[in-house]
């Protein structure tokens, strides 16, 4: 009775309250926060990876840093894109570190085996194609695709997150739109 | 699709600046993201770049959709996952400032964490069902023994409750306890709500 008339309201509260109050340090509001976002910020990761290997590990650092930070978060209420920016960093950082230097003149990846024949469900048909063709992407194109459209960063806060220079991201992003619209249109 | 005529293949759409009348896939990008204004007309005019510019437009607009699949596609935290990562997080972090408190034992030195006097306040909350204490802030020299401090709160209620007896409710908890345990000179308890949620339970 107790706990969970407690625990219910918490729950239900909006994240300017919840992220507040964990800042603060109260432990049970930043174990809703975990709730709330860990599928989304797990989503996400795998989007950057390309790969299920590490999403853990990496969501759970995000929430370790988060934790710390959150006391400098000026505005609880915008926590979920806060959150966001943290998991990627780590994303970035965890490729950066695994990845020796690459010229960004690629080999164009082959489709993984799963992703062809592609299975076209009605409802899903768009968003498959996207999938499938994020999958075939080169990696740092689809890295700077994902910050920037699902991350929302701008080109130079890509830069930075990546270690390139500008002309470089904007060159990136062209070629992984491009490579994304071609494919999708094979499918329509 | 395969149909019984002999029409040739749709023509894949071509992105290269050759076929885009000389603009490329960066500068479209722009374009687009600048709500197409200033309006150009080498752009507007070019049937291959309108056509490259609704491809863009409709990737766009596909991404929320993308987010919200590949979120829907993952599993709910479950308890396992809270705790491991709950477990994993330094508890002291969030202390704050050393408030003094008062000692009898000459030469002793006594203090209380910000950090344990916001919790003091969110326990508040216990005496009034359904109401929530967001952030905690005070306003002030607390490390001052006797300096004037405000207590500034955010709280979420429940929807269908009148407001004001619920935040008087709490001020008057809230101040009772800090008087109790602490020996803040405590000018003010402000209450914003900043949530009413809709099923308050």
């Amino acid at each position: 009775m107790g706990a969970d008339d407690l625990q219910a309201p918490l729950d239900q509260a909006d994240d300017r309250i919840v992220a507040g109050r964990a800042a603060d340090g109260d432990v049970a509001a930043f174990g809703v926060l975990v709730r709330r976002y860990t599928p989304m910020m797990r989503a996400y990761t795998r989007r950057i990876l390309n790969s299920g290997t590490d999403v853990d590990d990496i969501v759970q650092e995000a929430f370790v840093t988060a934790w710390q930070r959150l006391p400098e978060l000026d505005d609880p209420g915008k926590v979920k894109s806060w959150l966001m920016r943290v998991v990627s960093r780590k994303a970035v950082d965890r490729i950066r570190a695994s990845r020796p230097q690459v010229s960004v003149d690629h080999i164009e990846h082959p489709a993984p085996a799963h992703a062809s024949p592609p299975r076209v469900a009605e409802t899903r048909a768009k968003v498959d194609a996207l999938s499938d063709a994020l999958q075939r992407l080169a990696d740092q194109e689809r890295e700077c695709w994902v910050l920037r459209e699902l991350g929302g960063y701008s080109y130079n806060e890509i830069a930075e997150e990546m270690g390139v220079p500008v002309s470089t991201v904007r060159g990136l992003l062209a070629r992984a739109r491009k490579h994304i619209i071609v494919r999708m249109e094979e499918w329509r | 699709m395969t149909s019984g005529d002999d029409r040739p293949e749709p023509r894949p759409l071509e992105l290269d600046p050759e076929h885009l009348d000389g603009h490329t896939i960066d500068e479209l990008t722009d374009y687009l993201e600048a709500g197409r204004v200033p309006a150009d007309p080498s752009i507007d005019g070019s049937p291959a770049c309108r056509l490259a510019l609704d491809a863009l437009e409709r990737l766009h607009g596909l991404t929320p959709d993308l987010i919200a699949a590949d979120t829907a596609a993952e599993p709910e935290a479950d308890d396992g996952w809270v705790r491991r990562v709950l477990g994993g997080i330094a508890l002291d972090a969030h202390a704050g400032r050393r408030i003094p408190l008062p000692t009898s034992e000459p030469g002793a030195d006594l203090g209380i964490t910000e950090g344990a006097v916001r919790g003091l306040v969110r326990a508040a909350e216990r005496a009034v069902p359904g109401l929530v204490v967001g952030r905690c802030r005070f306003d002030g020299d607390v490390t001052l023994t006797g300096a004037p401090v405000r207590v500034l709160v955010d709280v979420s209620v429940p929807y269908g409750r009148p407001i004001p007896p619920l935040v008087e409710r709490l001020r008057g908890e809230i101040a009772g306890r800090l008087a109790l345990h602490t020996e803040l000179n405590v000018t003010a308890v402000d209450i914003t709500v900043r949530d009413v949620r809709p099923h308050g339970s």
